[in-house]
């Protein structure tokens, strides 16, 4: 089977785009990507995204970004898996290049937020969740997430900083990243006073809602030649599922989607986790950085807010984790964040991260989840 | 009106929403100071009405009655959550009793004892083995209005079943007294209701709840002594008291059927929540009047006499003391987003 | 979509908790499954749940979907039946400070969402504390 490698990728801020659509959003990744390897001619394009069909009455992005970019003609589909659409939709074409029936394609993931309400935001996240069961009831994402928050904090005898540690280090993170949403500090003080969302929740325990779009050029071994500077390759791409919803799982702590899913992506690229010296989680919520963190079996059980607190997913001297801010402080454009989230692995192991630059990284791992761990993502980058 | 069959008490239920709005709070918003005749009253919460409330009660009588089927649910209220769709069928469903003649009734605060007189009929002739009649209200005064101080929130079901050694009392009487008079309405699109205030008293409620007991006294062969026990309708805290006293009564028989003073006036379900407290503690052989009143106006009167079975299904009982203690006091300002008078 | 439809599919799922059962093993799920998770079973009948359980989490929700903005702030579980099953709901007639982990509670009646004073009004079960 043929390697994948990363030929460029491409990425607009995240934030709010009140001037652009979600087609000119998917465009101006795109053309990034297709601008930093000139000589790659796609062919296939796959738009992750989740909820154009709420945010823009759009759908069939497929065709709309392929003839955005000029490229009448090309096959073009859009994939949805909740927040981990991006992912998802890199997954798909990274088997298509591996099984060497194409051997260039780009992916965009693209969501536009801004245009809708804060109330119709929560309403098209919650479209993740069961119709019958959870959104009927009235259970927002947040509201699941702040059960869960709670639950991991009985259980384990987590405190209020202990929670805040991801969120604190995303924010740090995200101020040399030029394209991250909110590139300011907050203080353990500033996530304990901020606004209660879901309680124990707050406002800084919670990725902002923003628009953007981010986009990879994949390549097949044959064209890898036509790459300019260092090679990343995508060493492996795997999903998984847990049960659908939370409160059908019989230990709720256990992010069992993103277990599985680590674990055959970090078997098929023939390495295991201590090998890995950049990483990227799912940080939607603080609770949900820490319980993944700990499937990725990177912390003990419970263990990992207090691991995030004492410095061990810390840049400067631990596991170097969501160096660009992370969901949290880069933001949560939901059907884009696993693009941007492999575009920042990309740039880490290119040793392109400039001021965010890690020492020598050299494999990568990023897990993009859907719904809370309901579908998980994970794919392993390797510097060539 | 006699039936073919003895007809029975088989369970009853009772439902008192959690809040209590003290009418010091009506006074401080809109007479700056002083209290309703009634101390409080029971409010419904955002998220109850009067389907919610009916199948909680209904839930309580089926639990105590312990009968497989119904043939019939009555649902007597004034406060139905729509004007077309009934509410019967709400209960229905969550019953799960399907074959069923449902529907909703309405005649001001005397619904659910029109409900009681109809499936008394369909029980005692035989058309059906078991019927549940069910009185609930979320009625609403003007703010500021008199009524406001007295409207409560409750609901009282009722299981009757032909007479058998299960049922804890039987109906052995009841009669029933109209006429066409207009001391309270609402038409058909209003949210609060009108009414023509101290004409509402003697021309009212004094005159066809004196006829209907007379009626029962004279046509059944009874009188006050005969009972123990007496409820009467409860629009407020003093019309009850004094047409018992016009009718023969002494204060002894109606104290513990009397709501009012402590969670408003229930409307349909005041005079038979009234008769479940009295349930919660008769005895054996002992007999209880009722007598309703609903405005337009009218007025049911029965005799209920209780059986030995008593003590043994009153064990299932949730008792209307226990639903009127619990609870959470409120002030005006959560009635009014509870009851729809602000919202986002 | 039209909720008054798919709430009158499910209504004695939401009215009287009705779950399913599997024929093979006995273990029972609400909602329903297709498919037994315990034995893989694919014969599941109706069975109606218990009313009684416990609070294995909760949340006190400042920001509710819309349609719900009437009942904000919203007390929310994920409740344990005395089955075992788990399943999620609101919490009604009490406040956050007096809600504990493990709490009893009870399966109540009430209105769940209701499209304006013209549409329809949707109940189902929430939870009240014993």
């Amino acid at each position: 089977m043929s390697r994948v490698y990363v030929a460029s990728v491409g990425y607009t801020t995240v934030g709010d785009h009140w001037n652009k659509s979600i087609l000119d959003l998917a465009i101006e990744a795109g053309f990034q990507a297709l601008t930093g390897a000139p000589k790659v001619k796609p062919e296939q394009l796959v738009v992750g995204n989740m909820f154009s069909g709420l945010s823009s009455r759009q759908e069939h992005l497929g065709a709309l970004v392929v003839n955005g970019l000029g490229l009448t003609g090309l096959p073009g589909f859009k994939v949805e898996a909740a927040c981990a659409s991006g992912g998802m939709a890199s997954l798909a074409v990274f088997n298509m290049l591996k099984a060497g029936q194409i051997d260039s394609a780009l992916v965009v993931g693209v969501e536009k937020m801004r245009d809708l309400d804060p109330g119709e935001v929560s309403q098209a996240l919650c479209a993740a969740e069961s119709a019958e069961y959870t959104q009927f009831f009235g259970a927002s994402f947040v509201s699941l997430n702040a059960m869960l928050a709670r639950l991991y904090m009985y259980e384990f005898d987590v405190s209020r900083d202990d929670l805040s540690a991801f969120p604190v280090l995303a924010h740090r993170n995200a101020v040399n990243a030029t394209h991250a949403q909110f590139r300011k500090e907050v203080s353990y003080e500033d996530v304990a006073r901020s606004m209660v969302i879901s309680d124990p929740l707050r406002l800084l325990d919670c990725a902002p809602v923003g628009d953007g779009a981010a986009a990879l050029l994949l390549v097949s071994e044959d064209l890898a030649g036509q790459v300019k500077g260092p090679l990343v390759e995508m060493a492996a791409a795997e999903s998984a599922t847990n049960r659908f919803s939370l409160y059908e799982r019989d230990d709720m702590l256990d992010f069992a989607a993103t277990r599985l899913a680590a674990h055959k992506a970090l078997k098929s690229a023939g390495l295991s986790i201590n090998d890995v010296d950049y990483l990227e989680v799912h940080d939607a919520f603080s609770v949900v950085a820490s319980l993944s963190v700990e499937a990725l079996g990177l912390s003990k059980k419970g263990q990992g807010a207090r691991d995030a607190r004492e410095g061990k997913y810390a840049r400067e001297n631990g596991l170097a984790t969501n160096c660009f801010g992370g969901l949290k402080g880069r933001g949560h454009p939901v059907g884009a964040t696993g693009v941007y989230q492999l575009a920042e692995t990309y740039l880490q192991l290119a040793h392109k991260a400039g001021p965010n630059q890690v020492d020598d990284a050299s494999v990568g791992l990023a897990q993009n989840v859907g719904g809370v761990d309901t579908t998980a993502v994970v794919h392993v980058l390797r510097r060539s | 009106m006699k039936t073919h069959y003895d007809v029975g008490i088989a369970g009853y239920g009772v439902y008192i929403p959690t809040y209590r709005l003290p009418t010091t709070e009506i006074a401080r918003i809109w007479k700056g100071g002083g209290a309703g005749p009634n101390k409080e009253k029971a409010v419904a919460c955002i998220d109850e009405d009067s389907a919610t409330m009916a199948v909680e009660a209904a839930r309580r009588a089926m639990d105590m009655a312990q009968v497989s089927k119904l043939g019939a649910i009555f649902v007597g209220t004034e406060s139905k959550p729509y004007a077309v769709k009934p509410t019967s069928t709400v209960v229905a469903q969550a019953l799960g009793q399907h074959f069923v003649l449902a529907a909703d009734m309405e005649f001001a605060c005397k619904a659910a004892t029109e409900a009681l007189q109809v499936v008394r009929g369909l029980v005692g002739s035989g058309m059906i083995e078991n019927g549940l009649a069910i009185g609930v209200d979320t009625a609403q005064g003007r703010p500021g209005d008199d009524l406001e101080y007295t409207t409560g929130s409750g609901a009282a079901a009722y299981v009757l079943s032909r007479s058998n050694p299960d049922t804890l009392a039987t109906v052995e009487a009841g009669v029933s007294y109209v006429t066409d008079t207009g001391d309270f309405w609402r038409r058909q699109t209003e949210k609060y209701p009108r009414h023509l205030s101290r004409f509402t008293g003697e021309p009212a409620y004094f005159h066809h709840v004196e006829t209907s007991v007379k009626q029962l006294f004279e046509t059944y062969g009874l009188k006050a002594n005969d009972f123990t026990y007496a409820v009467f309708h409860q629009p407020n805290p003093r019309f009850p008291v004094e047409v018992a006293y016009r009718l023969g009564f002494k204060f002894e028989q109606i104290k513990t059927g009397l709501l009012n003073p402590i969670i408003g006036n229930t409307y349909a379900a005041s005079s038979p929540m009234g008769l479940a407290a009295v349930l919660d503690e008769a005895k054996p052989g002992e007999r209880v009047l009722v007598a309703s009143f609903g405005s337009g106006a009218g007025s049911d009167a029965f005799s209920i006499k209780i059986t030995a079975s008593i003590d043994e299904k009153r064990k299932k009982a949730v008792k209307v003391s226990d639903l009127i203690s619990k609870n959470i006091k409120i002030d005006y300002a959560t009635y009014a987003k509870f009851r729809g008078k602000i919202s986002r | 979509m039209k909720l008054s439809i798919s709430y009158w599919r499910l209504k004695d799922r939401y009215y009287r908790l009705v779950g399913v059962r599997c024929e093979e093993c006995k273990n029972e799920f609400f909602p329903p499954v297709y498919v037994c998770r315990r034995c893989g079973s694919r014969s599941l009948t109706d069975k109606e749940m218990p009313k009684t359980g416990k609070i294995l989490t909760y949340t006190e929700l400042k920001e509710t979907l819309a349609g719900f903005e009437d009942q904000e702030p919203m007390l929310l579980g994920i409740i344990q039946l005395d089955n075992g099953v788990r399943i999620l709901g609101q919490i009604v007639d009490t406040a956050a400070e007096n809600l504990s982990i493990g709490d009893r509670v009870k399966a109540v009646f009430r209105k769940i969402q209701e499209h304006g004073s013209s549409g329809q009004i949707f109940y189902g079960y929430k939870f009240v504390r014993t």
